[in-house]
């Protein structure tokens, strides 16, 4: 990618982080830079979820160890709502329904949340329906879901459009994408895709968790990691998704029994 | 100074009410004998096992209270009304209220009036709607009977676009007391009607306000009820009788009252009557929020749906306890209850009874209650967008609350609604927990 400063915007150092006493990051390195698009891939349960997590600032895991700074600042020092109001976002695997709150009053507290954070006014009811619905059409979505309550009943896909559209709304610096492809038909895959990727610029970074190489198709990364077992097993560019796509995480197990790993 | 006890005062303020008819003093000499000899029940009563009294019955709110002077601040509803009723300290105020656009299908009149004019019609009505029960509040209502209001569609088919608003005053402020409303609504056959009812106090005083509601066939009266009392006792309590085809639609909010005790009793005398009984309440503090509702299904193909949720922070407390009896005539009887509570504190405490009677076979009956506490991941999701988790958490229970409503059709009054919660859960000390 151009445009690639020398500051990072994400600096994690030897995080580890456990929750009800069992460790399950493992001392992560990661350096992502102002711009950048990371991929972070790895089997089921090697902790990817837990990694976005713990940078969203979700309070059930405690961080026992390592540092992360943010745009040169102390993350793990800020609650959740700070660090969205800093710009972080997380596109979560398994997005939350709230029955009773229509979506578009949670897009506007949202937004208004962090607006108040940055010292700007409340942002204007009209004005906001607007720029709702120019980032509704740039993830294809229905405009009857605003109306409804947050993620009640929306199918799958709906979901995940809808994080992207909360993404889209709240304009983050870091936008951490956990599982954004899952359950998206081949059209709604394309249509998400393009939608990050007109989001994508100089001043952003995104992190995607991904297990497919096909969201990789349409957003190329600059760096792809794999995690296991809580640590980072490899690093590459775009080309190691397409080698995992061929030869599976079997060389996970290797590695580990190579370094005497396994017991 | 001791207060008095409330057996002479009620004693001394019933004999100087000076009745017309036969009809009216019958009931009044009944109702203060009934007082006189039970008085307020005790905790070992089936029905007041969770309702304290015992403050209330130490008699401070005793006294009637003084037609007040001072002129309330005006709370004008976001909503166009047909008409304002204004009862302050339980007298209709003609001079306060505003019946200027009613439409002559429309008719309210005092019961101070008819009490003077019509005491004959007003007894009869009394027995048809409201009759005599073994009630402590309703003793009191009837010993103390002075004004009220009878509100009546008289028109068959006549739909009434824009609600009436009757606004209980409760002023305190100079004494405490209480005060006593009587109010009577009958509602032509096919005809339709929107009530708002809101109750504003001050002081240390006792609201005791009883309703008696009759609907013709195929008649439908939607009633929306908004109590922030303010540190004062309520005492709600409605009698609905239901004809062929009629539907009662009762929304109901109440927060901020020392102690509210919302009593609800609808009876389907018609086939094919729907009531429809929805409510929320915020209690914080030490509040005491307490329901208790009776729909007697008796006869067939009628439907109730009864949807109660409460949200209870710092040491509030709240009851419910609903009865569906379904009468042996009541064949094809649907009818759903539930009620959910959320605790914000460990010490905010909850009491649910749901209770089924059931003497015919063929009837749909469910009910359900839950106690819980907000989803903490929602309150994640919320502020993981930025929202702070105060503000987080008023949004949950906002949510929680304002689902009960969601499902109407009218807007209009649900919003209302919603907003009236909103307004006290912006009050409630929301708990870390
Ligand atoms: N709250 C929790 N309590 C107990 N165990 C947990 C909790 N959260 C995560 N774990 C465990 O931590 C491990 C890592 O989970 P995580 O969700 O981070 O995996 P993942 O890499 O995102 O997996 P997937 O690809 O299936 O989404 C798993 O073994 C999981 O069971
Ligand atoms: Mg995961």
């Amino acid at each position: 990618m151009s445009g690639k400063k020398e500051n990072s915007m994400l600096e994690i150092k030897g995080l580890c982080a456990s929750v009800e006493g069992t460790t399950i990051l493992r001392g992560i390195d990661l350096d992502v830079k102002a711009g950048e698009v990371h991929a972070i891939m790895g089997p089921n349960g090697s902790g990817k979820s837990t990694l976005a997590n713990v940078l969203a600032g979700r309070e059930d895991y405690s961080v026992d160890a390592g540092t992360v700074q943010y745009n040169g600042i102390d993350l793990l020092e800020l609650s959740a709502d700070e660090r969205a109001c800093e710009g972080i976002f997380l596109a979560f695997q398994y997005p939350v329904s709230i029955p009773g709150i229509s979506n578009a009053y949670f897009l506007r507290t949202a937004l208004n949340a962090v607006r108040r954070y940055r010292d700007e006014s409340e942002v204007d009811p009209v004005d906001f329906l607007e720029l709702v619905r120019s980032k509704m059409d740039l993830v294809g979505m229905d405009e009857k879901l605003l109306h409804r309550a947050v993620n009640d009943g929306f199918s799958g896909g709906e979901k995940k459009r809808n994080e992207i559209l909360q993404m889209a709304v709240l304009d983050p610096k870091l936008a951490i994408l956990d599982e954004t492809d899952s359950g998206l038909d081949i059209d709604a895959l394309r249509i998400v895709a393009e939608g990050v990727n007109a989001l994508r610029k100089e001043e952003r970074s995104i992190v995607v968790v991904t297990h497919y190489q096909r969201l990789l198709d349409y957003i190329v990364p600059d760096h792809v990691h794999v995690l296991s077992d809580g640590k980072i097993a490899r690093s590459g560019d775009k080309s190691l998704a397409l080698e995992l796509e061929k030869e599976g995480y079997s060389w996970l197990q290797a590695d580990d029994a190579k370094a005497g790993n396994n017991a | 100074m001791v207060a008095k006890t409330w057996t002479e005062q009620v004693h001394t303020s019933s004999l100087k009410f000076d009745d017309q008819g036969a009809g009216l003093k019958r009931r009044r000499e009944h109702a203060l004998e009934q007082f006189m000899s039970d008085g307020f029940p005790s905790r070992k009563h089936e029905e007041w096992r969770y309702t304290p009294l015992s403050r209330l019955a130490e008699g401070p709110c005793s006294p009637l209270l003084e037609p007040s002077e001072g002129i309330p601040e005006s709370s004008d509803l976001p909503i166009e009304m047909m008409a304002k009723v204004v009862l302050l300290n339980g007298e209709f105020r003609q001079d306060l209220s505003d019946l200027s656009a009613l439409p002559p299908a429309v008719r309210i009149q005092s019961l101070n009036q008819m009490r003077r004019t019509d005491p004959d019609q007003l007894a009869s009505l009394l027995d048809q709607f409201l009759p005599q029960t073994s009630h402590p509040f309703h003793h009191l209502s009837d010993a103390l009977l002075d004004d009220g209001v009878h509100i009546e569609v008289v028109e068959e088919g006549a739909k009434i676009e824009s609600p009436i608003h009757i606004l209980h005053i409760i002023d305190g402020q100079a004494h405490s007391g209480s005060a006593h409303v009587t109010g009577l609504i009958q509602v032509a056959t096919g005809a339709h009607l929107d009530v708002i009812e809101e109750i504003r106090s001050t002081g240390e005083v006792l609201g005791n306000l009883r309703w008696g509601i009759g609907l013709d066939p195929q008649a439908t009266l939607k009633r929306v009820r908004a109590f922030r009392p303010e540190c004062a006792s309520i005492f709600h309590g409605t009698r609905v009788v239901q004809q062929q085809g009629s539907r009662f639609d009762d929304l109901f909010s109440s927060s901020g009252g020392e102690l509210i005790r919302n009593e609800l009793h609808v009876i389907h005398e018609g086939t094919g009557c729907h009531c429809e009984l929805l409510g929320a309440y915020v209690g914080r503090g030490k509040e005491h929020l307490d329901h208790h509702t009776t729909i007697d299904h008796k006869v067939e193909d009628c439907t109730s749906r009864e949807v109660y949720r409460g949200v209870l922070s710092d040491r509030a407390r709240g009851v419910f306890s609903g009865m569906i009896h379904v009468h042996q005539d009541a064949q094809r009887t649907d009818a759903k209850q539930s009620n959910d509570t959320i605790l914000l504190s460990d010490t905010a405490e909850a009491n649910t009874r749901p209770r089924l009677e059931i003497y015919a076979d063929d009837v749909k009956c469910t009910h359900g209650a839950t106690i819980g506490e907000l989803d903490e991941n929602a309150i994640f999701y919320l502020r993981s967008r930025g929202v702070s988790v105060d503000e987080a958490r008023k949004i949950m229970v906002r949510a929680f609350t304002s689902e009960v409503f969601v499902q109407m059709e009218d807007r209009q009054l649900s919003d209302f609604i919603v907003n009236e919660i909103q307004e006290s859960i912006q009050a409630v000390e929301v708990d870390h927990g």
